[in-house]
């Protein structure tokens, strides 16, 4: 089907069905600078200055505000210790920072080399042509396991 | 009405069949139509088909097989098994790999089959199908681990198929039938067997490691396509088989926790991924467990069918867009990625829709699927202190998920730190496949404001849709709560990293039960082996010097030129005729 490295010859076949296929692909084409156009549209908004303080003092706000609903909502949980107030907020916050906090001293027990085994490889045959070309010509680093 | 043959055709045969043809076209696209083509004719000919109705049958060797019977239970499974072929197809159409093509569309066709399995034995067949077929995703992938991965992997499988084999022996040797009913208890002949053998293809604690050793080793495509069937299989086999299990209860709950912790430390995304199967895998087998008398059992047996059927979709579209970022980056490790938003956009757009849906965020196909076990394993809880815990288990677990499903998977690979790379969007036919799966995760969740619609959709297919309709996932409370425990997980997310917390994603290996044997097991043969080299030339010393001199005894004594055939009593002559008397004698004495 379409992909990046189809030959030009392809899109005068005059076949509809392909030619409405790439037109498809050139709106989602990333140009030369590897910006997709799309990327403005639908994620721009993260790049914006001073955007790192609005998500932390929004979500502390929505948090703040999502616990004091607990007091006007009525509800009925099956399980008695659910029904107090900030209960699923506070094994949310809990549970998450728990296994999180865990990484540490786990990582520390349980991360060995990357070729532990003996058996590192790079990447599977069927990545992009193009990338598979460049890691082999570039960066033989990945295929040290390799014999 | 369909023609009689027509309807005895079993979707999943139909796969295999067009899969084993398509290994020998070369045509590319003729093969790419037969393989989007075919799943798209599998699900026309499930929905055709009557229920509850022996559809093929056959007599051999004593046994009835019923090699094609719908239900309720399997419809749901067998549905979400082609709906994700067809997926995989579709994602799958930028390669011109006629095994690769083949071979995903056998290996879903084997589950299809296994799972409208009327009895055991073709249940077995079918099951070992899957293993042998699959095999060959992960060894598309031509690199040295995968070659290793996929070996261990067909041992593993195999060796679950065998201990099938051995439990539906049991089976049948003392209930002389082999059809599909569930187990009483562990002591039933063969039960034993039959729920080791799905624990390892439902990968159980312990039993697990070879779904993290080998799907991400495996091709782009391939790992996507194993995502699907394998579990989900024995899912099914378990809901089908041991409904109500109390053990299932816990295995389940402590298949959610563990693999969270995996997850956290672990740096290959696909891993990540896999340790994420894991996890919901957990919850399908927990909510399985609980199958109590009363509403319990339809409940639970619904959420564990709904769950199968939303994961299978969401957990695809999280491995297609991993896959993307693979094909386009050449890697999926966190240490090398991020940023990637800035290239491809659609692909981060789907992954989140793929995170939010896995994490449970309302108007997402998780939220209305786990929702069913949550409330079902909260009943339970009335009346029994350990499902407290068992519930506390699963919400905790599902927090788990939002972090390294939800949160970690795209903001490490698109977000986070930029990683500088800046590559081409994913190729249009798997941006479909994830934009399909996407619309199916939201389409699933929503609430049905057009009634048959959205979620409602979804429970009119499990396997108890009277019950099911009667539940109501979109409830004020039950949002808020949801909305409580998944927002203030985020905020700890955020605040976590704010202050540094979040431990970095560093390269490495993580270990895990697959070190027993490929280091310890390993080392002990590779030890076993020296000792054996050094001891085994003294040992042959000692037989050969040990053969040599019975030998000289014997030619001493029987030979032409032996002390026998000399005649005369000699010392060694005498002692010998006398040995050979009292043994003629003996023998006589004996045969009187």
């Amino acid at each position: 089907m379409s992909n990046d490295t189809t030959p030009p010859a392809r899109d005068t076949s005059g076949r509809f069905v392909k030619s409405a296929a790439e037109k498809v692909n050139a709106m989602s084409r990333t140009p030369d600078d590897g910006i997709h156009p799309m990327s403005r549209v639908l994620f721009g908004w993260t790049e914006k200055k001073g955007i790192g303080g609005i998500i932390f003092w929004g979500m502390a706000a929505l948090s703040v505000i999502l616990v004091l609903l607990d007091l006007v909502v009525p509800r009925h949980e099956k399980i008695g210790i659910a029904n107090a107030v900030g209960f699923y907020a506070l094994w949310g916050f809990g549970a998450f920072s728990f296994v999180v906090l865990m990484g540490w001293p786990l990582g520390k027990l349980l991360r060995r080399d990357e070729n532990y085994y003996g058996d590192l490889s790079g990447p599977p045959a069927d990545i992009d042509p193009a990338i598979a070309d460049r890691l082999n010509a570039g960066e033989p680093k990945a295929f040290e396991g390799e014999e | 009405m369909m023609p009689a043959w027509l309807a005895a055709l079993n979707p999943g045969w139909l796969m295999i069949l067009v899969g084993i043809a398509a290994l020998f076209i070369s045509h590319r696209q003729i093969r790419q139509v037969l393989t989007v083509g075919t799943p798209i004719a599998a699900i026309a000919l499930l929905v055709m088909a009557p229920h509850e109705v022996d559809l093929l049958t056959a007599e051999a060797l004593d046994i009835t097989f019923s090699f094609y019977r719908v239900d309720s239970l399997n419809f749901i499974f067998g549905l979400a098994f082609l709906i994700a072929s067809l997926l995989n197809a579709i994602y799958a159409l930028h390669t011109n790999n006629p095994r690769q093509d083949g071979m995903a569309l056998a290996y879903a066709g084997a589950a299809v089959s296994a799972s409208f399995a009327g009895d055991l034995m073709t249940l077995f067949i079918f099951w070992e199908l899957t293993a042998i077929t699959s095999v060959f995703l992960v060894l598309q992938a031509g690199t040295r681990a995968a070659y290793f991965a996929s070996m261990r992997y067909l041992v593993i499988q195999i060796l679950s198929g065998v201990i099938l084999l051995d439990g539906l022996s049991y089976v049948w040797r003392y209930n002389g039938s082999l059809s599909i009913e569930a187990f009483q208890s562990f002591s039933d002949p063969g039960a034993i067997y039959i729920f080791i053998a799905l624990g390892i293809k439902a990968a159980f604690p312990f039993m697990h490691n070879w779904l993290q050793d080998s799907y991400p080793k495996a091709s782009v495509v391939g790992a996507v396509v194993l995502s699907a069937f394998t579990t989900k299989l024995a899912v099914y086999g378990f809901a089908r088989l041991f409904p109500g299990f109390d053990a299932l209860i816990w295995i389940g709950a402590i298949m959610t926790i563990f693999p969270v912790f995996f997850a956290v430390i672990e740096n290959d995304l696909r891993r990540v991924l896999a340790y994420s199967l894991n996890n919901q895998v957990g919850f399908m087998i927990c909510a399985i467990g609980v199958g109590a008398a009363g509403i319990g059992n339809p409940l639970a047996l619904n959420g564990a069918s709904a769950h199968a059927f939303a994961h299978i979709i969401y957990k695809a579209l999280l491995f297609m867009s991993m896959g993307a970022v693979l094909y386009r980056t050449g890697t999926t490790k966190a240490s090398e990625l991020g940023g990637l938003y800035r290239s491809m956009p659609w692909t981060t757009l789907f992954c989140i829709i793929g995170g939010l849906s896995i994490s449970a965020f309302p108007l997402f196909s998780g939220f209305v699927a786990k929702s069913l076990t949550m409330s079902a394993v909260a009943y339970e809880g009335v009346s029994d202190a350990g499902m407290v815990v068992v519930w506390l288990m699963l919400l905790f677990a599902s927090a788990g998920v939002l972090e390294h499903s939800g949160i970690k998977i795209p903001y490490f690979a698109f977000f986070g730190h930029d990683s500088g790379k800046r590559v081409k969007e994913a190729p249009f036919n798997m941006l479909l496949a994830m934009g399909m799966a996407a619309f199916l995760c939201i389409a699933v969740g929503l609430p049905a404001i057009i009634p048959g619609f959205g979620y409602q959709w979804l429970y009119s297919l499990l396997p108890y849709p009277v019950e099911a309709s009667s539940y109501q996932p979109f409830t004020l409370e039950h949002i808020l709560t949801q909305m409580q425990l998944l927002i203030l997980a985020t905020f700890a997310f955020i605040l976590l990293k704010r202050f540094a917390l979040y431990p970095a994603e560093k390269p490495g290996t993580i270990l895990d039960t697959d070190w027993f044997y490929r280091k310890a097991g390993y080392g002990f043969v590779q030890w076993s082996g020296t000792v054996w080299g050094k001891m085994g030339p003294a040992m042959s010393t000692i037989f050969t010097r040990l053969a040599e001199r019975t030998f000289k005894r014997l030619e001493s004594a029987f030979s032409p030129r032996g002390e026998i055939a000399r005649g005369g009593l000699s010392g060694g002559a005498s002692i010998w005729t006398a040995v050979i008397l009292a043994a003629v004698l003996l023998l006589s004495f004996l045969s009187s």
